[in-house]
């Protein structure tokens, strides 16, 4: 009994065994049955579960971001081209997207020879498959295809083999049979084809922003003017002068944007014409020809046949197009650019309201209010409704914001676009409010923490050096307690920015034809509905015609989100460890 | 300064210096300003967001507030109307404008209902005198059944169009405020400044010869195409026989001319004794069954599928003995049959379908529920043409308005009793549902204006069991929206609740273990640099959006599981039986080596024990499945094949060992340390694997021998908690919603271990205790209230969680615990019908009900767990 455990306090279960050691050790002869290793006390089991439990969390997270990452970061890699036989005869092209065991169904086990149906029964009935993306979806109906290792006969990968993105209908993936140039037949050639297809793409850039930007103002335009007379009509009574008046002025400058559009849709059409003569033969690997237009095709590649170079050069402009350009086919192709767009400027409204208000109750409750039963009971209140699950605050959003404050605004500025509501319906102004409100108790309650962590002792400096409260506030506590805030700030941020069920009811839309910030008067549209990165992959993961071509997309936008939020927050955890420390050593 | 010095007047300088103390205590005007000015807009500000927070719950409070309260009345009409004979039908337009009636000498008067004003009259040119009328649901279709045994069809129609202003007719008449007349025609201003104009049309076709005798009861029907209408109508005659007729109007496409071809079949005779009458009867629309009322309280029914045979399915006492059948009504969707008898009750009859049923053809008609009953006999009833309410009307003159879902009388009116006793009277509810028109035989007209709010929603539909329409009895039934528009809603919140419970219940199953043994040992076990890297880790992991995890788990894990379920089920005692294993073998480390090896390698080590354990897992899979489900664990869920033992032996097997453990401890526990503190370490470690091994295989056999005696018994918990397996199912849900519940209540759960003072740890290790028993015995007890309100406040995140859930819990709001079917919760729900719930309308208030609920479940759960930890706070500081 002469040990003294003269350590720290253990901080690992292998101190208990040290104690026990160490006793023994000093036991000398004098052997002492008590001390001995007493393995229930030790718990060893109890600690693997625990350690285990510890384990699988952290396994299971890092799990799910590699997974995430990975699925993400190889989504755009170009992958080589598959010919494959089958033993029936069929031959088949395609990417091999995934693949593994799996169990053979019995209606499949009959088809085979008996040396097939012993093999795999040898395996309890587990043979293994390849996904292919075949693509060609206007000629199969269907862009994948299972293909059971036991069916196969040869494959090959072919370099004549090409991989077409096209603007519409989704992938092609076939040879290339074929070009048209200027209305004539050419030979084959990758330069010529390279630098048509660069010209083709121009054309399309050009036709679309006749169509998109300029016919688009001119819609725009008009409706204004159409409005402009409903609106005098409204006001004026049917068939006053005044509105008989406006309604004639509205009517001539209708007919001039008529005609403006006229000459720009002649634009269009001559270049589409032009357009037509670029074409490209393609032939699928049954022998099948898709003729289109040159400038359908977004990109085109020899899978089989790319240099690191060329594949490294295909990978970034994937990434590029991604993130810079709209998203088309049912949003599984293409780009995210509205988006980002949406999930950015709803979370930056959010700030602009979240801000100003948590702050000033945390100020509130921590500096004015009367410490006492209420202001506890409204600090227990504000900390749960951070507990409140978010879809509440969506349905508040829709009735009160939306219908209620809506509803009125449109009764009161635009009673001359009713019944289309133009506030009386979900947009980014209520979806920020919504997210405002909800993680206002976040805010409140970072900032409250960093408020009560600036030392009392700083308050007691400034007020006896004759600074009034809000003086002392405004120069003393604030900055001091800036940093805190600021990461209240990110973590709402980045908690707005991740949520998705309330936005479902108050104004995201898994298409915006039109951003909330755009060219036309008066160019912050806050009445619109927006799109957003976690509705983005909600919409396409499930909605989508075929969830499986819509998966490589799923994982990508999902992999923007992540960062998006992983960066915010690391921010934020940096901000405060380093915050932790600063006070803990600049304590006056 | 200097200033100052050089004053010589001693006066001056006094009054000087004391003036210069008075200003310079002078706070600057601006300062007095900006404080007042930051305290008023801190304190207003700061007040605001609380108000508003607590605006929300009293905003959704008066969302949901009018789904309970009744009705309102909004006016009465009483007049007479100048009809020459006796009424025998009426019909008014939507707007409760005009009013059609036809009374037994073939006279149709038109006539303004707010009014009486007679507005058009025409004679119909009947033969004889009109005995029987009976129309479609739209009530501007009637047959009218005649003395001398024919029917005549008639169109009784109100259409509306809409006139421009400058049409307007200029002899217009003054009918009310509202309404004016010209030419038979009625014009009312709407909103546009148009004018609605309403017109009868009202037309009559050939008489058909149905019978020698008198038609005493007649019901008509339509149904068809619009290009092939097919109308029927079934009558019964004096001598108490029914007949049914399907006429097909054929249009000729040259001429335009339509041919009316009429068949009649004559139903099997009725089982009629003594002076028994037919009193009512009812055809469905598509005329493949009647259903015929007596005097003697009897309902009988035909079934017409085949009309050249039809046959008499069934007969039965509807009534009390000496109680008569005395009106009949079908509510809208013809599923629900009104049975009104004459001492005022009001009964509703489905026919249903069950094996053994007691009509021939396989249904037969049981009672779903009666209604308050009347003060007196039911002489009139009649449905509501948009929902299941319907009017009846008594011999004492009481008018109700019944819902018949909702079970609930929503409005009671009284005739006006100036003509003495009531006579027998039409009565008919506006096509809105929003008003009664009732006209009796003399044409005293009586209407009634009403807005009944949400009449389908009562505290018992939203929360009892209600027998609906189509099924075998009352049941829990969530079904907002149906494909047509006579569908009832069912809006039982109480399989949404289910769905909530179930869901969380299985997220904190695997979530609260996981959760609070990593944060015993991040809190107890890690040293401070692993604990400064693996809580900041699983704080990220609470801020993942929900989205993505639901995203993984629908498209990712969801089929993974699907196909690998027997490695899932195996993991799931693979992964504690590793560690186990892990845990003994490291016993029988020597303690030099245990000693080394402490700490994160052994860390590192617990997590290749799991990789492992799980690639094993996987790889067994298969087998495991032959071995203990035949190879196919789905076909095996759904009973087919198998019995209930080996998933009961899986079952039973922690249960079981976790009970030999406890009688080994209690009964030899003592002797086994005895036996194993002599040794040393390696020793004792090797004899204590044995230990476990033998208890592992006791356990089994145990285990085993009790799934067996249980299928012996009978049980089998297929079919329990344990069904047909769905690929989107709890199971899934339940790990992934851990998944967002886990860092929540580890971050808790190890803060208030955190915050066990350090000295009581060093007390109990200063007294001998192992770091596991004072993990156990000192600080977790100290902890509790903290480490339960974790668990609390992670229960109340899954109980909100909306998109893991939307993705991947399959949504259908069904009540059963099977861990392998989906669910729907409340959340889910809300994110999936409040989209496109129309503002207002009784779904969306509902949801907005179920909004408040999820509130009030959340913020409780939540202010009781954070009233916990505020106990547990003082009383560790107080430590």
């Amino acid at each position: 009994m002469s040990v003294s455990n003269d350590q720290d306090i253990p901080a690992s279960g292998a101190a208990g065994l040290a104690g026990v050691a160490a006793r023994e050790a000093t036991g000398g002869g004098r052997r002492v049955r008590r001390f001995s290793a007493d393995l229930s006390a030790v718990g060893e089991p109890a600690l693997w579960a625990f350690g285990g439990a510890l384990a699988l969390g952290i396994i299971l997270i890092s799990g799910f971001l590699f997974m995430i990452a990975w699925n993400g970061m190889t989504t755009f890699w170009p992958k080589p081209i598959e010919q494959v036989e089958l033993r029936d005869g069929t031959v088949l092209a395609g990417v091999a997207t995934r693949g593994g065991p799996y169990r053979v169904g019995e209606d499949v086990l009959l088809t085979l020879d008996d040396a097939q149906r012993a093999e795999i029964e040898g395996e309890l009935g587990i043979a293994s498959r390849t996904l292919y993306k075949t693509a060609n979806f206007d000629l199969y109906g269907d862009d994948f295809r299972w293909v059971s290792d036991f069916e196969v006969a040869s494959l090959s990968q072919p370099d004549d083999f090409w991989y077409f993105e096209r603007q519409v209908w989704g992938v092609f993936i076939g040879r290339i049979a074929g070009l048209t140039v200027g209305g004539e037949p050419r030979e084959m050639d990758r330069a010529l084809l390279a630098r048509e297809h660069t010209a083709a793409r121009e054309r399309f850039a050009q036709m679309r922003r006749l169509e998109q930007r300029e016919i688009g103002a001119i819609n725009h335009r008009i409706e204004r003017e159409r409005l402009a007379q409903r609106r005098a009509v409204l006001r004026h009574g049917e068939g006053s002068p005044q509105s008989q008046a406006a309604i004639e002025a509205a009517q001539a400058s209708i007919a001039e944007l008529q005609a403006e559009f006229q000459t720009l849709q002649a634009q269009v059409n001559e270049i589409r014409a032009t357009d037509r003569q670029y074409r490209i033969q393609m032939e699928e690997v049954g022998g099948r020809v898709v003729d289109i237009e040159l400038s359908q095709i977004v990109r085109l590649f020899p899978s089989n046949d790319l240099s690191l170079g060329q594949k490294i050069g295909i990978y970034f402009s994937r990434w590029w197009e991604f993130i810079s350009t709209e998203p088309r086919e049912a949003n599984t192709q293409g780009g995210v650019l509205p988006a980002i767009f949406g999930t950015v400027a709803m979370t930056l409204l959010m700030v602009v309201f979240v801000a100003p208000f948590g702050v000033i109750t945390a100020l509130y409750l921590r500096e004015y209010a009367k410490q006492g039963r209420i202001t506890s009971l409204v600090r227990i209140s504000v900390n749960n409704l951070a507990g409140v699950p978010s879809i509440v605050y969506g349905v508040f959003g829709l009735g009160f914001f939306a219908y209620t404050m809506g509803g009125s605004i449109d009764q009161l500025f635009y009673a001359e676009n009713l019944p289309n509501p133009t506030f009386g319906k979900g947009g980014i102004l209520w979806a920020s409010l919504t997210l405002a409100l909800l993680t206002v108790p976040v805010v409140i309650v970072a900032t409250e923490e960093a408020l009560s962590a600036v030392p009392r002792s700083m308050r007691e400096g400034s007020l006896a050096c004759g600074a009034s409260k809000w003086q002392t506030i405004r120069y003393i506590v604030l900055p001091k307690a800036m940093p805190g805030i600021m990461t209240g700030m990110i973590l709402a941020m980045a908690r707005g920015a991740g949520e998705v069920a309330p936005l479902m009811l108050v104004g995201v839309v898994k298409l915006a034809p039109a951003l909330p910030i755009d060219g036309f008067y008066p160019f912050v549209h806050l009445d619109r509905s927006f799109m957003h990165l976690g509705f983005h992959i909600f919409d396409v993961g499930f909605q989508s015609r075929n969830s499986e071509a819509g998966k490589p997309m799923v994982f990508v936008t999902t992999l923007l989100l992540l960062a998006l939020i992983v960066t915010m927050n690391a921010t934020a955890i940096i901000i405060r460890n380093r915050l932790k420390r600063k006070y803990a050593d600049g304590q006056f | 300064m200097t200033d100052t010095a050089q004053v010589s007047a001693g006066d001056s300088n006094e009054a000087r210096s004391e003036r210069r103390r008075l200003r310079s205590l002078d706070t600057r005007r601006s300062v007095v300003w900006g404080e007042k000015i930051a305290r008023g807009v801190i304190t207003v500000g700061g007040l605001m967001v609380i108000v508003a927070v607590f605006g929300i719950m009293i905003f959704l409070f008066r969302v949901v507030s009018p789904l309970l309260s009744s009705g309102e009345v909004l006016g009465e009409t009483t007049y007479r109307a100048p009809v020459s004979g006796q009424v025998l039908w009426v019909n008014g337009d939507e707007f409760q404008t005009m009013g059609i009636s036809v009374d037994d000498g073939g006279e149709a008067l038109v006539f303004h209902i707010p009014t009486g004003t007679e507005i058009a009259r025409q004679d119909m040119g009947f033969d004889a005198t009109a005995t029987a009328v009976s129309g479609t649901i739209g009530r501007d279709q009637i047959a009218v059944g005649f003395e001398d045994g024919s029917v005549r069809f008639a169109s009784l129609a109100v259409s509306a169009t809409a006139t421009r202003p400058a049409q307007l007719p200029s002899d217009l008449q003054r009918l009310s405020d509202r309404d004016r007349t010209s030419g038979g025609r009625v014009f009312t201003q709407v909103q546009t400044g148009d004018f609605r104009t309403l017109s009868a049309e009202i037309t009559v076709g050939e008489p058909e010869q149905i019978s020698e005798r008198p038609i005493v009861a007649v019901d008509y029907r339509t149904g068809g195409t619009a290009e092939r209408p097919t109308i029927s109508f079934a009558t019964v005659d004096a001598d108490n026989i029914v007949r049914v007729s399907r006429s097909r109007i054929q249009r000729n496409m040259m001429t335009g001319e339509e041919t009316v071809r009429t068949s009649t079949v004559e139903l099997p005779a009725l089982p009629l004794e003594g002076d028994v009458q037919v009193t009512d009867l009812l055809l469905s629309g598509s005329a493949d069954r009647a259903i015929v009322g007596t005097s003697d309280g009897r309902l009988h029914r035909y079934d017409l599928r085949n009309i050249d045979a039809p046959i008499l399915a069934e007969s039965l006492r509807a009534t009390p003995d000496g109680v008569a059948i005395s009106a009949l009504t079908f509510l809208g969707g013809e599923q629900s049959l009104v049975v009104g008898g004459s001492d005022g009750s009001l009964g509703i009859w489905f026919r249903i379908q069950r094996a053994g049923a007691r009509g021939t053809d396989g249904f037969e008609l049981v009672q779903s529920r009666s209604h308050q009953a009347m003060p007196a006999a039911v002489i009139d009833l009649t449905e509501a043409q948009r929902d299941k309410s319907f009017a009846a009307t008594d011999m004492d003159g009481n008018v109700w308005l019944v819902h018949s879902t909702s079970d609930q009388v929503l409005f009671e009116f009284a005739r006006s009793t100036a003509e003495g006793q009531p006579s027998p009277a039409q009565s008919m509810i506006f096509p809105r549902g929003d008003g009664i028109l009732l006209m009796s035989e003399t044409g005293a007209v009586e209407a009634w204006q009403f807005r009944a709010n949400h009449a389908e929603v009562t505290l018992r539909v939203l929360f009892g069991q209600i027998w609906y329409e189509g099924y075998g009895g009352p049941e829990y039934i969530w079904q907002s929206t149906a494909g047509t528009d006579l569908a009832e809603p069912k809006y039982s919140l109480v399989p949404l609740v289910f769905g909530t419970f179930k869901a969380a219940f299985y997220a904190m199953l695997f979530a609260a273990p996981i959760a609070l043994m990593a944060a015993i040992y991040t809190s107890e076990f890690v040293d401070r640099r692993v604990r400064a890297t693996v809580k900041p880790m699983m704080e990220m992991m609470e801020s993942l959006p929900t989205v993505v995890l639901g995203f993984v788990a629908a498209l990712v894990l969801a089929p993974l599981v699907e196909e690998w379920i027997g490695a899932v089920l195996l993991g799931f005692f693979a992964l504690p039986t590793g560690l186990m294993l892990g845990a003994f073998l490291w016993q029988m480390l020597p303690v030099q080596q245990a000693l080394r090896f402490d700490g994160f390698p052994k860390f590192v080590l617990m997590a290749v024990t799991i990789i492992v354990t799980a690639w094993v897992a996987y790889n067994l899979g298969t087998p495991f499945e032959w071995l203990l489900f035949y190879g196919d664990f789905k076909a095996w869920t759904t009973g087919r094949i198998g019995t209930g033992t080996p998933f009961m032996f899986l079952i039973l097997l922690p249960v079981s060992y976790l009970a030999l453990g406890w009688t080994f401890r209690r009964t030899l526990g003592h002797h086994w340390r005895a036996l194993i503190g002599d040794r040393d370490r390696a020793q004792a470690g090797r004899l204590d694997v044995l230990r476990w091994l033998a208890m592992l295989a006791a356990a089994m056999l145990l285990s085993f021998a009790l799934a067996s005696m249980l299928t012996l018994i009978g049980y089998d918990p297929r079919g329990g908690f344990i069904d047909s397996y769905q690929q989107r199912n709890a199971l899934v849900v339940g790990f992934v919603m851990a998944f967002a519940v886990i860092p929540n209540i580890y971050t808790l759960a190890e803060d208030a271990l955190n915050a066990v003072p350090g000295h009581l740890r060093a007390a109990s290790l200063a007294c001998g205790a192992t770091p596991w028993q004072t993990a156990i015995l000192v600080v977790l007890p100290t902890a509790m209230s903290g480490v339960f309100s974790a668990v609390m406040m992670g229960f109340g995140r899954a109980v909100g969680e909306t998109m893991i859930v939307v993705m991947a819990a399959g949504n259908t709001p069904i009540m059963e615990w099977n861990i392998f079917s989906g669910l729907r919760t409340l959340s889910a729900n809300i994110a999936i019908e409040l989209p496109e719930a129309v503002k207002d309308g009784t779904n969306y208030r509902v949801l907005f009900l179920a909004a408040l609920t999820l509130f009030i479940m959340t913020f409780v759960i939540n202010t009781l767990a954070e009233l916990i930890r505020q106990r547990f706070r003082k009383r560790a500081f107080q430590l």
